[in-house]
């Protein structure tokens, strides 16, 4: 049931057969959480508020700094210092009033998550470190929760979509068991802001794709990036029956 | 035996698994994923796959950035 207001603000959207008013209710109905907002979850929550998706929750423990703005779009100079999920929180709700978005400014444990999750359609792991990317990994395996993952440096990308709902899906675990330590990220490596841009648009486009009935082009796969080329590789994931995360389910 | 190792044409010496490609390629086995033919190799049957002639093998390492 989309307002007139609604019918304005989604035209576009209710213009595509793939969406149409159904698939908008279906957005308006979904809640999704983006862990970081950083270079991915910037670009990724900028689009997801804009396309209705109903409720939204972002994490993040980081303040803006100033080495940020090459590529957190969501960011402005008079940010500085202020923390990523609030600031994101007001841009988010400036864009679209109609949605709801809810911040968590912490680093959360275990416990956390697990309990954030029994609340969540979708996960998107917009986050810059392996430890993270593991622990996120492991509870949406546990809660079966589908988790989008997005990842970049220098000039290279790196996208997969685990559909933990079905017990065969493999797990970010399969393809990366042993990778806690020498992980590379932005900090240690750099990364041009349009290639991790690239990646966090695309975590959207297949939450949005998600959510209205679409089949999705990474399940279950790892997409390559590069940067250079704008070349695309894609590498099908076999779930791992030895892996110690996803294995016993 | 010829194969193509990141699009790269590579002649080995002799046979080998997935685990002595990397060894002989002085890969880290850390952080690394393997893909034969555009299917990822899991870390846990490495040295179970023998390299077959004319394999496209990718390798490539986890990144984290974000």
């Amino acid at each position: 049931m989309l307002s007139d207001n609604e019918l304005l603000r989604y035209s576009r959207h209710l213009l595509l057969e793939e969406v149409s008013e159904a698939g908008q209710n279906k957005l308006k109905q979904a809640n999704v959480l983006i862990i970081g907002m950083g270079g991915l979850g910037a670009p990724a929550a900028l689009y997801l508020a804009a396309a209705g998706i109903g409720h939204l929750v972002l994490n993040d423990f980081d303040d803006i700094e100033v080495s940020n703005l090459q590529r957190q779009i969501t960011y402005q100079n008079s940010d500085i210092g202020e923390s990523k999920v609030e600031v994101t929180k007001q841009r988010l709700q400036q864009l679209n009033p109609d949605i709801k978005v809810r911040s968590i400014n912490k680093q959360m444990p275990e416990q956390q998550l697990s309990m954030e999750l029994t609340m969540a359609d979708l996960v998107l792991d917009c986050t810059d470190n392996m430890a993270t990317r593991q622990m996120i990994n492991k509870a949406c395996v546990d809660a079966k929760v589908p988790l989008i993952v997005g990842a970049a440096i220098r000039l290279e990308g790196q996208l997969m979509f685990f559909d933990h709902s079905q017990p065969e899906s493999p797990c970010y675990h399969c393809l990366f068991p042993n990778s806690e330590e020498q992980t590379l990220n932005c900090s240690n490596s750099g990364i041009i802001g349009p290639v991790v841009g690239t990646i966090g648009t695309l975590q959207a486009l297949e939450a949005i794709k998600y959510f209205v009935g679409l089949p999705s082009g990474i399940k279950n796969k790892l997409k390559l990036f590069d940067g250079k080329t704008l070349d695309w590789q894609t590498f099908a994931i076999n779930k791992d029956t030895q892996c110690s995360v996803c294995g016993q389910v | 035996m010829k194969i193509q190792v990141n699009e790269q044409a590579l002649t080995l010496p002799n046979s080998m698994n997935l685990e002595q490609l990397l060894k002989h390629l002085e890969k880290p086995l850390m952080g690394s994923a393997v893909a034969v033919n555009m299917q990822v190799i899991s870390r846990s049957e490495w040295t179970q796959y023998n390299i077959n002639e004319g394999d496209n093998i990718s390798l490539f390492q986890a990144i984290a950035g974000g």
